[in-house]
């Protein structure tokens, strides 16, 4: 299968008063094109910056990003323009990404407008349709954000999305808003049009089970770099760096019976701003030692398809201890 | 309810209403709530946003906005006393000495411009009098227990990371041995690994100090780490209550058994969810008979007319749902 | 299905639209109240030359006449009807006090939306320029605007509505730099809204709450400086009656015949009254903490 998303080296760094930030840190992964790549981690790892600067909201300080094998990393504004009708994003907040002084209609409808694709007749029923397709029914046409409930903004967020009929799309945490018994809807309803309309996904989130069920393959990443990377059932079941498998363990499980080893982590996440080399989880892991903190952790392939970037990985594996 | 679990019963709630006003319109915020709480034990309201959580807590504190609530009906009795009945000078000595609270927002429930060690000496000063040096200390003390060393008792609330605020914010709630701790929701706003820290803590102190605690939250996980008992939450009544057993391995309740479909797990592959359908209640617009009848899969005719009272489905455990005994469980 | 209220949108119900504003305005007694004089004011102004005596007809023999039957407000030192003038005046006050309020909420959005979206250097020295009209009085600065482009009722809207602007500027920029990293925005620029159409369809739509209690409020206020500036004769000329010129031609008088005064004094009280009451009201039906 082709891979429809690929970053080679990616860095995104802020300059800020107190420093450079180094947000996204030398990070390169592959999409699957039809697959839903999972990327977790806590606040302050990256993973909303990496999503944003792939759909060009961030441009990147280096590194390469290739969009169905070109290179799309340096655009003018044409070529940006052209890229957004292929590459979209649904965002966390269903209220605050929506404009509240604009209708259903007039917001799902815009990027049909901004496509110069349609004609003024065919806008109408081209809106409806897209609403159709993620289950907003026509009489909430008219209806504001604050009218509807947050199931219901998620929708006219994806409905955006959807609209221009994008090939990839960047969801940053579309359902951490939602209540659980709403969160479940839209989960199918993304699942659904992935399989309707071929698309992949670049799945945002902290919520361990929630990827767990939508995603195919997970990168988890840790202050701007990418820790480990393979398909998601992998990860759950054999986690191989230190950090995923005390993220795993910490997640509160609904199993009353079995009680798991709760790998508490000591401190606190270090800053990104202008880190010291080496690894940079290596301050509260249990197994770091000197060779942790020397030189930039390489991924290594532990086994096929699961990449780990710890100096440590195989021992860990070998003397069997691990995380869950 | 058996004589010795009343004597160790040390907050009973008896058919809390509140009812609010927005904008001319009244929102049944709480509709009928009794439950009991045992010293040392964790009871855990779970629910949805707009249930009634917070405002079950608040109304426990006296601590709602006074200009738009409209009625506000039942017992709270702490230690066999009716603290709704008492005046708020009187109160005043319950609240944050007897009975404290943990809000959700680390960020917004510290003062900025006061160090942790005199907010937390603020509400010594205020419960247990002392000189000021004498608070301190005190202060230091209880920042020690919630695990921030004595050298940063005077920084401020923004040279502290998320949890270590929320570390702070505990530290004031139990500063004076509370007896009754309502944890509202505090690890929200948290990464899930400083969670576990947080509700690791939240537990080491309840067994310490043998307080009891209200443990608010929508996270059915968080439930199943630290709860002895349940009371599931929807449109302000209990649907379902019982012990974590009860509700985990037996969940009766139409909507305690949806929310379980719902979640996706992290151990288990299911193809799809399956959700709830419809939408949560319009507090001001509630459906008549059984609040949860229109998105209720097993609902008939006299789920919609009359008030729903509670059924015993096993010892302790109990369920507000007409047809209980024809779900096959 | 649980019946919603979605059915039937009532718009009353939504904040910050014109209905809910009425609603609101409606309940307040007040603001009714300025709201109605303020009606009949333009009404009155633009019906009393029909069936009044003109505002510059001049008859001597009723110099300084108090005011009777005939002429229920007296008349000035050339024997002009004052009931005529002041009616026929409220158009000046008005006009000068929306006008002037209106060029300079046009011009000062469009200036502090450019300036808090593009931020950076076009910013800086954008606001500089406000600052810079911002440190002259307003008074003095619509003197000397006044002073320079001649005295008129356009160049008194001109002069005052130049010497606000810089207040709205700021407001609007201030709201801006409030959302301009909202989600929402994001996503604008990521369905490929220029950034013409960021600015005007998504950012000042959603900052204008403040901007539209700041014009009701001013408009008071730019109707009692065109007063001013008349009073001070440079504003609107004779034999325009315009109110604040008219207690300027009387104050000679005020000993003897303080009707030539009190009249104008008291249309110029009333019109600031009401747009202030109606101002007032305004705001609070667009605060969304005042919610009850």
């Amino acid at each position: 299968m082709p891979d429809i998303i690929e970053i080679k080296n990616l860095k995104k760094y802020f300059n800020t008063r107190r420093g450079t930030v180094h947000a996204v840190d030398d990070v390169s992964f592959k999409i699957v094109a039809g697959s839903t790549m999972g990327l977790v981690g806590e606040s302050g790892c990256g993973k909303s910056t990496l999503g944003r600067t792939l759909v060009h909201l961030y441009e990147s300080t280096s590194g390469q990003i290739l969009f169905q094998e070109k290179d799309v990393t340096r655009l003018n504004k044409n070529q940006t323009k052209a890229l957004r009708e292929e590459m979209q994003m649904i965002f966390q907040d269903p209220f605050s990404s929506l404009n509240p002084r604009m209708t259903v209609k007039a917001t799902v409808q815009e990027p049909l407008l901004l496509s110069g694709k349609y004609k003024k007749e065919e806008l109408d029923e081209a809106t409806f349709h897209v609403m159709e397709q993620v289950g907003l029914e026509k009489r909430f046409q008219h209806s504001f954000p604050h009218e509807l409930d947050g199931g219901r903004r998620q929708r006219v967020g994806i409905a955006r999305a959807l609209a221009v009929n994008p090939k990839f799309i960047v969801c940053d945490e579309p359902v951490s808003a939602l209540d659980v018994s709403i969160q479940a809807q839209i989960l199918n309803l993304l699942m659904d049009l992935q399989e309707k309309q071929d698309l992949t996904y670049l799945f945002v989130t902290h919520n361990l089970s929630v990827v767990r069920h939508i995603s195919d393959y997970i990168c988890v990443m840790y202050l701007g770099q990418l820790v480990e990377t393979c398909p998601t059932k992998e990860l759950f079941n054999n986690p191989m760096h230190p950090y995923s498998g005390a993220l795993l363990s910490a997640v509160p499980s609904t199993n009353i019976h079995q009680k798991r080893a709760r790998i508490i982590l000591k401190g606190e996440i270090s800053s990104p701003i202008n880190p010291k080399p080496g690894c940079r989880f290596a301050k509260r892991c249990l197994y770091a030692d000197d060779r942790c903190r020397g030189s930039k952790i390489e991924l290594d392939e532990i086994t096929p398809g699961h990449f780990v970037a710890c100096c440590k990985a195989r021992e860990i594996r070998e003397n069997g201890t691990g995380a869950v | 309810m058996d004589n010795t679990e009343k004597a160790t019963e040390v907050l009973a709630v008896r058919d809390l209403v509140v009812e609010y006003s927005s904008d001319g319109m009244p929102v049944h915020a709480v509709n009928g709530v009794s439950f009991d709480l045992a010293a040392g034990k964790t009871l855990g309201l779970v629910g949805e946003t707009g249930a009634g959580k917070t405002t079950i807590a608040k109304t426990i504190m006296r601590i709602l906005p006074d200009h738009a609530v409209r009625k506000v009906e039942g017992q709270v009795l702490f230690k066999g006393e009716d603290i709704r009945a008492i005046s708020e000078v009187v109160m005043r000595k319950v609240r944050g000495k007897q009975i404290s609270m943990i809000f959700q927002d680390p960020m917004t429930a510290l003062n900025p411009v006061k160090t942790v060690s005199e907010q937390i000496a603020e509400s010594i000063r205020l419960h247990q009098g002392g000189n000021k040096k004498q608070a301190h200390a005190k202060a230091v003390e209880v920042l020690e227990m919630v695990g921030i060393s004595a050298d940063r008792a005077d920084e401020y609330p923004h040279q502290f990371s998320g949890g270590m605020k929320q570390r702070v914010v505990i530290a004031i709630a139990i500063a004076c041995n509370p007896e009754v701790l309502i944890a509202d929701e505090p690890t929200t706003a948290l990464d899930v690994t400083i969670q576990a820290q947080v509700l690791e803590l939240i537990d080491k102190i309840r067994r310490e100090l043998n307080t009891a605690l209200i443990l608010i939250t929508h996270d059915l996980g968080i439930v199943a780490e630290i709860c002895d008992t349940v009371a599931v939450v929807y449109a302000g009544q209990i649907v379902e209550t019982g012990s974590k057993e009860d509700i985990f391995d037996r969940p009766t309740h139409p909507y305690t058994r949806g929310l379980f479909a719902a979640l996706p797990d992290m151990y288990k592959d299911v193809d799809r969810l399956s959700p709830i359908d419809g939408m949560p209640p319009d507090p001001t617009d509630l459906p008549k008979g059984c609040s949860f009848n229109p998105r209720c899969w097993y609902a008939a005719d006299e789920c919609k007319k009359d008030a729903i009272s509670m059924t015993q489905v096993g010892t302790g455990h109990f369920c507000r749902c007409c047809r209980v005994d024809r779900i096959e469980v | 299905m649980q019946k919603r209220r979605v059915e039937r949108i009532d718009k009353s119900k939504r904040p910050g639209s014109l209905p809910y504003i009425w609603k609101k305005i409606s309940k307040n007694p007040g603001a009714m109240a300025g709201l109605i004089l303020l009606c009949l004011f333009i009404v009155m102004s633009f019906v009393s030359p029909y069936f009044m005596k003109s505002y510059s007809e001049v008859d001597m023999r009723d110099r300084f006449a108090t005011p009777s039957w005939e002429h229920p407000f007296g008349c000035d030192e050339i024997g002009r009807d004052i009931m005529s003038r002041v009616f026929y005046g409220a158009r000046y006050t008005l006009s000068i006090g929306v006008g002037a309020v209106f060029l300079a909420a046009t011009v000062g959005i469009f200036l502090g939306a450019i300036a808090g979206y593009s931020g950076g250097i076009v910013d800086s020295v954008l606001m500089r320029l406000m600052d810079i009209l911002q440190s002259i009085p307003g008074l003095v600065s619509s003197i000397a605007v006044v002073t320079a482009l001649g005295p008129g009722l356009i160049n008194c809207i001109i002069a005052i509505g130049i010497s606000y602007m810089p207040q709205f500027a700021r407001l609007i920029r201030a709201n801006i730099l409030g959302i301009r990293g909202s989600e929402f925005i994001e996503a604008a620029t990521i369905i490929n809204c220029s950034t013409g159409r960021i600015i005007f369809k998504h950012l000042i739509p959603n900052s204008i709450s403040p901007i539209i209690v700041q014009i009701s409020l001013m408009i008071a206020q730019a109707g009692l400086t065109a007063s001013t500036l008349s009073f001070l004769g440079l504003g609107v000329k004779e034999p325009m009656p315009e109110w604040g010129s008219m207690i300027a031609g009387a104050r000679n008088y005020i000993r003897d015949f303080p009707h030539m005064v009190i009249i104008p004094g008291i249309f110029i009280m009333l019109t600031v009254l009401s747009l202030n009451l109606l101002g007032d009201a305004i705001r609070d039906a667009l605060d969304p903490k005042l919610k009850d």
